[in-house]
């Protein structure tokens, strides 16, 4: 009885590892108390990708090619220390788990960034960027299939607009 | 003594009466031989370890997990938002944050470049002197 329980809990333990994925944290944390949570599915993107006119200020930065390359967008921003705390966790269990790449690690006055890439030379599969500042928590995953070359190009491009 | 072709010539019926009637000794001590083998395999039997009774009952619960895992329907989210215009301007929202961020990050590199430049300024400085 007790090889059973014991591998039971195994079973469970490799689903739950399995299991471990942007939507999977997002589900998690999105009802949880202090965490604001917002979620676009990949039928949201080929409808923002059919949109004749998108208005776009003077100069701001066309997205659509990018948005119709994505197929998930999972945000959760949590000011929940105690969320905080196993949000982290997750994320870091995410990342081992899920062959990302450091991008970008900043830590600044209290203020620390860490921005992920999982993919190939060309093609970026999964963004993840956990951002803290003080006690609060931001947590961002994109699925899809996007263009290295265009993130980066609208990257920049923001960067000189905004 | 027969030959072999006489032998093999023989009907069933007759190898039975031969064999009835030249009945082979049997040899010292076979019947204790017997029961001694017999032994020692019934011990080697109850030494060899039996297959757990655990494991069909854990197939069968490893079985039912892995098909409830793939049958299941998986459940998503629900999207936040009904019109596309809003989820544009979340998603260049976002894409603003991580560039920000991502600035934030590289102007810090840049700092830390231009704190790392100095003493080779410095030095180079007094080598031309």
């Amino acid at each position: 009885m007790k090889r059973i329980f014991t591998l039971f809990a195994a079973l469970l333990l490799t689903f739950t590892a399995f299991a471990q994925s942007g939507k999977s944290i997002y589900q998690k944390y999105s009802d949880a108390d202090d965490v604001s949570a917002v979620y676009i599915s990949p039928s949201m993107f080929k409808l923002i990708g059919k949109i004749p006119n998108i208005e776009y200020e003077d100069g701001s930065v066309n997205l659509s090619p990018l948005i119709r390359t994505l197929s998930g967008m999972y945000i959760l921003n949590s000011e929940n220390p105690a969320i905080n705390a196993s949000l982290r966790n997750d994320v870091e269990r995410f990342i081992k788990s899920g062959n990302y790449d450091l991008l970008l690690e900043a830590k600044h006055d209290g203020e620390a960034v860490r921005m992920y890439t999982m993919g190939s030379e060309k093609t970026v599969n999964g963004f993840v960027m956990l951002a803290a500042d003080g006690d609060e928590l931001t947590f961002i995953c994109i699925d899809g299939q996007m263009p290295r070359d265009q993130l980066e190009k609208a990257m920049i491009e923001m960067q000189d607009f905004y | 003594m027969k030959t072999l072709e006489e032998i093999e010539n023989l009907s069933i019926e007759e190898l039975e009466q031969q064999a009835v009637r030249e009945a082979a000794p049997v040899p010292d001590g076979l019947q204790e031989r017997l029961r001694q083998t017999l032994a020692a395999r019934e011990i080697a039997d109850a030494a060899r370890p039996r297959p757990a009774r655990w494991i069909p009952y854990a197939s069968l619960a490893v079985a039912a997990a892995a098909a409830a895992v793939i049958a299941l329907p998986q459940r998503g989210p629900k999207d936040t938002f009904d019109d596309p215009r809003l989820a544009y301007a979340e998603v260049e929202k976002v894409f603003r944050t991580i560039s920000d961020k991502m600035n934030d990050g590289l102007e810090i590199a840049r700092e830390a470049g231009s704190a790392a430049e100095l003493p080779q300024n410095v030095l180079n400085k007094i080598q031309t002197k």
